[in-house]
């Protein structure tokens, strides 16, 4: 694996009003790690991620993508080729066919004529068919999106993300609302397709136990700060314990 | 807090029926709403409701003159249609790069929206007839201008109302606004256009009908002159071809809105 950095997140801090949501956050993720973000509901983990795809502007402190702070991604198209987005499953055009859906991956290197020329006669089909046999969905090709079902409509976006192939990938709880079966099928698929590609993969997860499972590195974010950092088999359940505890013990 | 909230509204309630019964004082009763004849004519109109004219020549005219009402509520509402998504589309403000500009955007194009339904389709069409003279066109904008008001606004309406996280992940994979609209918002409203279209386009051919009392043709034209004529029904022949046609559009909504559900 190379030493090289992709993600740098140095002392960045973000408020909601009056409410510290992230303080002073640093760490440094490297090319090819897979890192879980794990954490008690509202400990920060969605408000990072969304700091991440510049969603949300940090209040302070800095963000690097490879080198360069994040604020210098002005060109959608260098900054998609660098960072993707995955999220639950309302992140797709629910009345679009799922070829479209796994096509909006290129709109980044397409004209806007190409683009719309698409949506009557699909450009590069043999890409979008590559990418949905290599999640296993290539017979719905012209299926109404919303029609799937949830793991179905997950697996479209990964074809999306394949289409679309960030050196990183952003996932927030990629696989909330799915069932444990489909849940490990999107992450097995999902860090498996990574690990080919080569790509940098964050996540935000709630079951510690596919974070350990699926994932490299495991960050513990609580009350908006890093808790542990800590790689997968090093992590205790101890800790675990203390990270999900509602109380604190005096 | 409940309480006093429930007290509230049982006092609007209260205050709009006060409203109401003082309405019905606002009507002089004794003069002028009812015909000297009055029970007589309703008495003769109703019966020709069961025995319209359904000679040959009637029924020609009738055609000829559905033929002219449709033919205006189509090219109004087409063109109300083109008017509405080009402003609707500004109006929702989607478009707009920054915080700033799409406030003002929305606020501009609104504004005109909101200028183009504010005065009736016969207002309209009496500033066309007036200025232009009885063509055609002038019952043709005067539909498609307070048309194109009301299926803008509600097209902006409906943009604004799609659900944001779609939209975000179309901009994180790299789209443009424009790329946007069309893989995003425009195919997650387009089956609420077409439906509200279909509506409206029932609603301009009753207008249409109503247009030609200006002048300018058509069914209600036509019943104005055998209204005149005390030929009642030849009155109903007309008013049945209209509600075919409103029935007929009411069908075709129905099978585009089934087709779009597939
Ligand atoms: N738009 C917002 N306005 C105000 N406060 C917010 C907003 N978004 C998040 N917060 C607050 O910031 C904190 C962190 O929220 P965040 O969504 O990042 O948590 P999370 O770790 O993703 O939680 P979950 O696991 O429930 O998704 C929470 O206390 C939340 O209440
Ligand atoms: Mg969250």
């Amino acid at each position: 694996m190379s030493e090289q950095n992709m993600i740098e997140v140095n002392s960045i801090e973000k408020r909601y009003e009056r409410k510290i949501a992230l303080s002073s956050l640093s760490f440094v993720v490297k090319k090819g790690e897979l890192v879980a973000l794990i954490g008690p509901s509202g400990a920060g983990k969605t408000t990072l991620l969304n700091l991440l795809a510049s969603l949300l502007e940090p209040d302070s402190g800095e963000l690097k993508v490879d080198g360069k702070p994040l604020s210098q991604y002005a060109d959608r198209r260098q900054r998609a080729r660098k960072i993707g987005l995955i999220r639950q499953q309302f992140d797709l055009v629910g009345q679009l066919a799922v070829i479209h859906n796994v096509l909006a991956g290129r709109l980044a290197e397409w004209s806007l004529l190409k683009s719309f020329a698409s949506l009557f006669i699909p450009q590069e089909k043999d890409k979008a068919v590559d990418a949905l046999k290599r999640v296993g969905l290539e017979d719905k090709l012209y299926e109404r999106t919303s029609n799937l079902s949830g793991g179905e409509q997950q697996r479209v976006a990964l074809a999306r993300l394949l289409m679309q192939k960030p050196e990183v990938i952003l996932a927030d709880e990629p696989v909330a609302s799915l069932d444990p079966a489909r849940s490990e099928d999107i992450l097995a698929m999902l860090t498996g397709l990574a690990k080919q590609e080569n790509q940098t993969v964050v996540a935000s997860l709630h079951s510690v136990e596919y974070a350990r499972k699926y994932f490299t590195r495991l960050i513990a974010l609580k009350n908006g700060d890093i808790f542990f950092d800590l790689p997968s088999h090093q992590v205790t359940e101890q800790q675990l314990q203390e990270l999900y505890q509602l109380k604190e013990l005096n | 807090m409940l309480s006093f909230d429930l007290h509230k509204r049982k006092l609007l309630t209260a205050f709009l029926l006060l409203l109401f019964a003082w309405s019905l004082f606002g009507v002089n009763w004794q003069e002028g709403v009812l015909h000297s004849s009055g029970l007589g004519t309703a008495m003769e109109i109703f019966a020709a409701m069961f025995q319209p004219d359904l000679s040959a020549d009637i029924i020609r005219l009738a055609v000829h003159s559905s033929w002219i009402t449709l033919a205006y509520a189509t090219a109004g509402i087409s063109l109300a249609l083109i008017l509405a998504l080009v402003f609707g589309i500004l109006a929702s403000g989607v478009l707009a790069g920054g915080k700033g500009s799409r406030k003002m955007m929305k606020g501009f194009f609104r504004g005109v929206l909101g200028f183009m339904r504010a005065i009736h389709e016969l207002v309209w069409a009496w500033l066309f007839v007036a200025s232009f003279g009885l063509t055609p066109y002038a019952a043709v904008f005067a539909l498609a201008i307070p048309y194109g008001g009301i299926l803008g606004r509600i097209f902006a309406d409906m943009i604004n109302d799609v659900p944001e996280e779609p939209i975000q992940a179309l901009r994180a994979a790299g789209a443009s606004r424009l790329q946007c609209l069309f893989y995003g918002y425009l195919p997650s409203v387009k089956a609420s256009m077409i439906s509200y279209t279909m509506y409206r386009y029932e609603c301009a051919v009753r207008s249409s009908a109503i247009m030609s009392f200006v002048g300018l043709g058509g069914l209600g034209y036509q019943i104005q002159l055998s209204l005149d004529d005390l030929h009642y029904d030849e009155v109903w022949t007309f008013m049945y071809f209209l509600i075919l046609l409103i029935i007929l559009i009411d069908g075709w909504s129905n099978m585009l809105r089934k087709r779009m559900a597939l």
